[in-house]
């Protein structure tokens, strides 16, 4: 074969507890298929291949998007495309209907999972993670003894020591009645990853003052996380971008930004101030 | 013990490793050799197939995942050498030159107009973000598809 | 001579197929038996191969033959043979190969290279021509002087594989002259790939004795020669067959990995398969080489252009290949578009320790047209003219000298801008959008050239009425092979094209050719097309006028018939005419052949230059408009204008889809595609992540005018058409860049990192510290002065 493959096994779970149960059983040797967008391309970025997959794309309590008044619950299955078509029309998740809806390109949003992108430790452009921070999203991970939930911002400090075994099954976002933004930067038009992510949530009181916000920085470190000395000076005024991006640029040396093939790093900070900006006069156009 | 699958119309059970990605399995196994392994990291979309009627990598795709599925390749899109609307459009634009992106670049413009009947140009553009063309500069593809929209 | 189908929007009879996925193309050649190669690289870019055992890969599963550096005693290059097949001793580059492995499955020879014992120290590379041409560097070919020179009389020495110099008139005096403004400008390119979708690929056989090769190439013959050399045998005993190629651009106009499969099948006795990953592709990818560019202009304040210097450095990488014949090019694209009172140029082919560059469409000539359109603008600007109107003034004219003073003929540039003029609104060089973005407009020229050369072709005339072309030629994509050339033969014995039917390239079939690139295949192969078909047509009007009772020049051939000119449907038809021709004589056959003629250079002019005249210029005038965002850098291209002098349209709308496709690939250089070299001396852009090249986003339909009517020595009036929409592309965009955003530009690609640096002022002016002020002083040896 062109590639080489190395041989090893691949598991088509039809229900969790089946998935649950043959992980615990390939223990160390097992691991999450989700998508398969990143593992598949092991051999050509001349990384390992675990021995054993459990494929997770099938399982249907994985693969649903359910919406109700209070949250909305994602599969860790569910495709980008599949959830960009799912909160199509529900402005408080622009935010994440954007990150979902333009990722990459539509063939690997077809496939690629939110899972996937949440769990996928060296990928620091993924789109939904910031997305997801911004909306103080929980996961669920479950394992034979039961499910534990957490915030998302805990799971990505563990992902990479997770125990084998365990499986990220769900993420639970509360519906709070905010106004969302997405901006990102790609090199080209579309189909590059983005060298900055500004993911943007933000509430009013009823005089136009933020009363609650978040900020999520994707792609600009190895790991997204939340702009917190952004936020606070965002509360208690009206939203203008102008002056966010002001304060971007005030507190650029937040952030460390991260050297690549693609872009400098002075690059990725550069950009900050602006994509704040633009996101913020996305979420005052969608308000 | 192969699994099962279905490939333009015939019923085939591949003998690959289940992890095979699926591009192998149909140049290799099949001798489908449109389907062109080009970048083999889901950017160039000279791999892409229909799976159950969504363009689909098969380069990041393994065998195991698509078992029971209705693959189509654009050697299956054709009937007895017919063109479908959008090839002969291609054809008729003279939109080819080397040829190596079409056989995935047919597939994303029959899906992209089977689901979006009264695509733009700018719909049919983005939905080409993952096929790389080197040789045409896109345009002549863009106009064919926007042919095959207005009739 | 009948032109019904010589200018015609004529379909290409390969589209169907390529529609359906149906074609196949080398990497789709599976030979019963056939066994699958991979090839060991170097992972150090400079260093002295201590140990490479093979014994144990040997005895692996499934491996039937290793071959290494014994098995290839040859070495190949141009103008001088510096290149073996493996590395010797020496390791020059990150990915150079040392041995080549066959095996039942891939996956059995990629096990097989990592069981190669392979030891390896390693010296310190030199990564970049600064390093090269640094005055202790160590030599990266110590033994150049050994090596045999296959085209006397260039300057060559330390780390400079090749210099090509031209001296015209007294610069010296021109830049001392009391009415002249001097402008000094810099510039640097980095390199592009080709990003060919093929993948290099070959599937060889030993058979009777001879090694068939089949593989994805522009240049059978060079294969077939290059291959024989490196392996020490005939090159009779080489046959070279062509598939559909899938892309070339160039990349595949010099040999790459043939003769690894060719050992292997010998060696084995099997059918041995070959394909490059596209790793491989994007490391070892025979890239348009980066250049370094100094070029100043002693320019009086009426605008007329008295002395031009100009320094071009050109990295070849490890080992010389094209970029030697490539310094030749500087003369003519540097030293072209303009009137120069006196010129002196030197262009050198700098060996580093980087992967070897190779021919990409219009080499050479879009950086040194990027820097000399970068210049002339800011010759305008410091003369306070406008930039248009300085280019109008000086463009090369009907009886001007070129800058190895060669005579140009007809005005063409000249009428050429006016038709750009109507075409582009008039907006200014510089505004502000009303979205906030920095809009900028420029329009360049730029001056190239078909590369003539041998060409050989045959046409059988077939009994049934149709003519088989016989031609060495490849079909890249481009569809000069399926639409130019059985236009032109097919024009000439009255057929339909379709009944032309065009043989594959087969070395064992058809004559000698230089290849399919350089703009070359309707001029060079269509120039052997025509006249092959002019020699079945002679033989046809003979048997012709005794059927038809008819003097032969009486007789038009059109429509499948032979009639008397004046009177349809009189005659016979050429079915009738072919058939008694064969019955009487034998089958009707002609050859033709075609070579460049000599356009003449002033005498001294040219030093070591392989090609001292352009037989057949090419002109084009592009013009852009861009918008710059203030906050990213991205620029985005709103309109694009092209006029380009194609002689004459045999196929307008295959012509224009090139132009398309080109400019295409022209953005990808201005904007996108970048390639950096790692400490390592390893390609940092390895896959399609980090290697972008333009999607369907981001291009814009380009407007197009087809200038015929230019002098032209191909056949029917053509010029090449291909290559040449590539060229003022960087130019444009950079010029443009560079209005809209009031700043400096000296280097491509204009990603957006770079031009925020740019507007930002994070970017320092250029300097080449090793490009010396004294032009003098950067030859090996002073021009015109003989070796030794």
């Amino acid at each position: 074969m062109q590639t080489a493959m190395a041989k090893g096994s691949i598991f088509v779970a039809r229900s969790l507890p089946d998935a649950l149960a043959a992980l615990d059983d390939r223990g160390p040797t097992g691991a999450v298929f989700a998508g398969g967008t990143w593992i598949m391309r092991a051999p050509i970025r001349h990384e390992p291949l675990a021995a054993n997959y459990v494929a997770i794309g099938k399982i249907p309590e994985l693969t649903a998007v359910t919406i109700t008044s209070e949250t909305i619950e994602i599969g860790a299955a569910v495709t980008h495309a599949a959830l960009a078509a799912a909160l199509d029309g529900l402005p408080e998740f622009a935010v994440l209907t954007m990150a979902a809806g333009r990722a990459a390109n539509p063939a690997i949003r077809s496939a690629a999972t939110i899972g996937g992108n949440m769990a996928t430790t060296q990928f620091a452009a993924a789109d939904c993670v910031p997305a997801l921070l911004c909306l103080d999203a929980e996961v669920e991970l479950g394992s034979p003894e039961g499910c534990e939930r957490m915030p998302l911002v805990r799971f990505l400090a563990i992902r990479s020591t997770l125990a084998p075994g365990r499986l990220l099954t769900r993420i639970i976002v509360q519906r709070k009645g905010r106004n969302s933004a997405h901006a990102r930067l790609p090199l080209r038009k579309a189909g590059d990853y983005p060298v900055a992510i500004v993911s943007l949530a933000i509430s009013c009181d009823a005089a136009g003052r933020v009363a609650t916000a978040r900020v999520a920085i994707g792609s600009v470190e190895p790991i997204a996380r939340r702009w917190e000395r952004l936020e606070a000076a965002l509360i208690g005024h009206p939203i203008e971008p102008e002056r966010l991006a002001q304060l971007a640029r005030e507190f650029a040396d937040d952030f460390t930004g991260r050297d690549s093939v693609e872009v400098p790093a002075w690059y990725r900070l550069s950009v900050l101030p602006s994509l704040v900006r633009r996101a913020a006069t996305a979420v005052l156009a969608g308000a | 013990m192969g699994l099962s699958l279905s490939i333009n119309g015939d019923r085939a059970t591949p003998s690959a490793d289940p992890i095979t990605p699926l591009v192998d399995v149909l140049r290799e196994e099949l001798h489908l050799t449109g389907v062109k392994p080009v970048c083999r990291e889901g950017f160039c979309g000279a791999c892409m197939v229909l799976v159950d009627g969504t363009p689909t990598l098969s380069c990041l795709t393994p065998l195991a995942l698509v078992e029971n599925c209705e693959i189509r390749t654009a050697e299956g899109l054709s009937t007895n050498g017919v063109l479908t609307p959008v090839q002969a459009a291609l054809e008729t634009a003279d939109a080819v030159q080397c040829g190596m992106c079409f056989p995935g670049m047919v597939v994303s413009l029959t899906h992209v107009l089977a689901t979006t009947p009264s695509a733009t140009r700018d719909d049919i553009r983005a939905a080409l973000t993952g096929n790389i063309c080197r040789c045409t500069g896109y345009e002549r593809i863009v106009e064919a598809a926007l042919t095959v929209v207005r009739k | 001579m009948s032109d019904v189908s010589a200018t015609m929007d004529f379909r290409r009879r390969d589209a169907s197929d390529k529609l359906q996925g149906r074609t196949r193309y080398t990497v789709d050649r599976y030979l019963p038996g056939m066994l699958h190669a991979a090839v060991l690289r170097a992972d150090v870019a400079s260093g002295r191969i201590l140990k490479l055992d093979t014994s144990r890969a040997a005895r692996m599963p499934g491996v039937r033959a290793i071959v290494s550096t014994a098995d290839a005693p040859g070495m190949i290059g141009i103008g001088i043979a510096d290149h073996p097949l493996f590395a010797r001793d020496v390791i020059r580059y990150n990915g150079e190969p040392l041995a080549a492995v066959a095996a039942d499955t891939l996956a059995q020879a990629q096990a097989a290279l990592a069981a190669i014992e392979v030891e390896i120290a390693p010296t310190t590379p030199l990564l970049t021509m600064a390093d090269a041409l640094a005055p202790e560097a160590p030599l990266i070919h110590p033994d150049w002087e050994s090596y045999e020179v296959l085209l006397p009389g260039a300057a060559r020495g330390s780390n400079v594989a090749w210099e090509a110099t031209v001296v015209r008139g007294d610069v010296d005096a021109a830049f001392t002259r009391p009415d002249v403004v001097v402008v000094d400008s810099s510039f640097r390119v980095g390199r592009q790939n080709h990003v060919a979708f093929e993948q290099r690929a070959v599937v060889a056989a030993y058979e009777d004795g001879r090694f068939h090769i089949e593989t994805s190439t522009q240049v059978p013959w060079t294969i077939r020669n290059a291959t024989a050399r490196l392996l020490g045998v005939s090159p009779a005993q080489v046959r070279v067959t062509v598939p559909p190629v899938g892309g070339g651009f160039g990349l595949k106009f010099d040999l790459a990995i043939e003769p690894f499969a060719a050992l292997l099948a010998r060696k084995s006795r099997r059918p041995v398969r070959l394909v490059n990953s596209r790793e491989e592709e994007m490391l070892t990818c025979l890239f348009r080489e980066n250049a370094e560019i100094r070029i100043r202009s002693a320019v009086t304040r009426d605008g007329d252009i008295v002395g031009r210097e100009a320094v071009v450095l050109m990295d070849c990488g490890a080992y010389g290949g094209e970029q030697i014949f490539l310094t030749t090019m500087t003369a003519h694209t540097l030293g072209g578009n303009y009137k120069l009172g006196s010129a002196r140029l030197v262009s050198r082919a700098v060996y580093t320790n980087t992967a070897p560059n190779g021919a990409f469409r219009a080499c050479n000539g879009v950086y040194n047209t990027f820097a000399l359109e970068r210049h002339t603008d800011e010759i305008a600007a410091r003369l306070g003219m406008d930039p248009l109107a300085f280019r109008r003034r000086n463009v090369l004219g009907d009886g001007d000298l070129g800058a190895t003073g060669q005579t140009f003929e007809g005005d063409v540039l000249g009428p050429m801008l006016d038709r750009m003029a109507e075409m582009r609104p008039s907006t200014p060089a510089r505004q502000i959008g009303s979205d906030g973005r920095l809009h900028g407009r420029a329009t360049t020229v730029g001056t190239w050239f078909v590369f003539v050369g041998p060409s050989a072709a045959t046409v059988n005339m077939n009994a049934d009425g149709t003519a088989t072309l016989v031609t060495s030629g490849v079909e890249i994509g481009s569809g000069s092979m399926m639409q130019g050339l059985p236009q032109i033969v097919a024009a000439t014995l009255g057929l339909d094209p379709a009944n032309v039917i065009v043989r594959a390239a087969d070395t064992d079939a058809a004559g000698y050719d230089v290849g399919v690139g350089g703009g070359r295949t309707t001029v060079s192969l269509g120039a052997a097309s025509l006249s092959a078909a002019q020699e079945v047509r002679a033989k046809l009007l003979k048997v012709a006028s005794e059927m038809i009772e008819a003097a032969p020049e009486d007789l038009v051939l059109r429509d499948g018939r032979i009639e008397i000119a004046g009177a349809p449907g009189s005659g016979r038809t050429i079915v009738e005419v072919a058939t008694r021709a064969q019955a009487t004589f034998g089958p009707v056959s002609g050859t033709g052949a075609f070579t460049g003629g000599t356009v003449p250079s002033m005498p001294g002019c040219a030093a070591g230059h392989f090609i001292e005249a352009i037989e057949i210029p090419v002109f084009a005038v592009h013009d852009c408009e861009v918008a710059v965002d203030p906050d990213t850098g991205h620029v985005e291209v709103l309109s694009y204008r092209v006029v380009q002098d194609v002689g004459r349209a045999l196929n307008p709308r295959a012509i224009r889809g090139q132009i398309q496709g080109g400019v295409t690939q022209g953005l990808g250089y201005a904007l996108h595609e970048e390639v950096t070299i790692g400490s390592d001396g390893r390609v940092c852009q390895t896959g399609f992540e980090t290697y972008r090249v333009p999607l369907a986003l981001d291009v814009v339909p380009v407007e197009i005018c087809l200038h015929e009517g230019a002098p032209s020595k191909g056949p029917l009036g053509t010029k090449g058409a291909g290559e040449v929409p590539i060229l003022n592309v960087g130019a444009t965009i950079a010029c443009a860049v560079a209005n809209a955003t009031a700043t400096r530009v000296q280097e491509l690609p204009l990603t957006p990192p770079r031009v925020l640096g740019l507007m930002l002022g994070r970017t320092p002016e250029l300097a080449f510290p090793h490009i010396s002020d004294r032009w003098s002083d950067n030859l090996v040896r002073p021009h015109g002065a003989s070796e030794s």
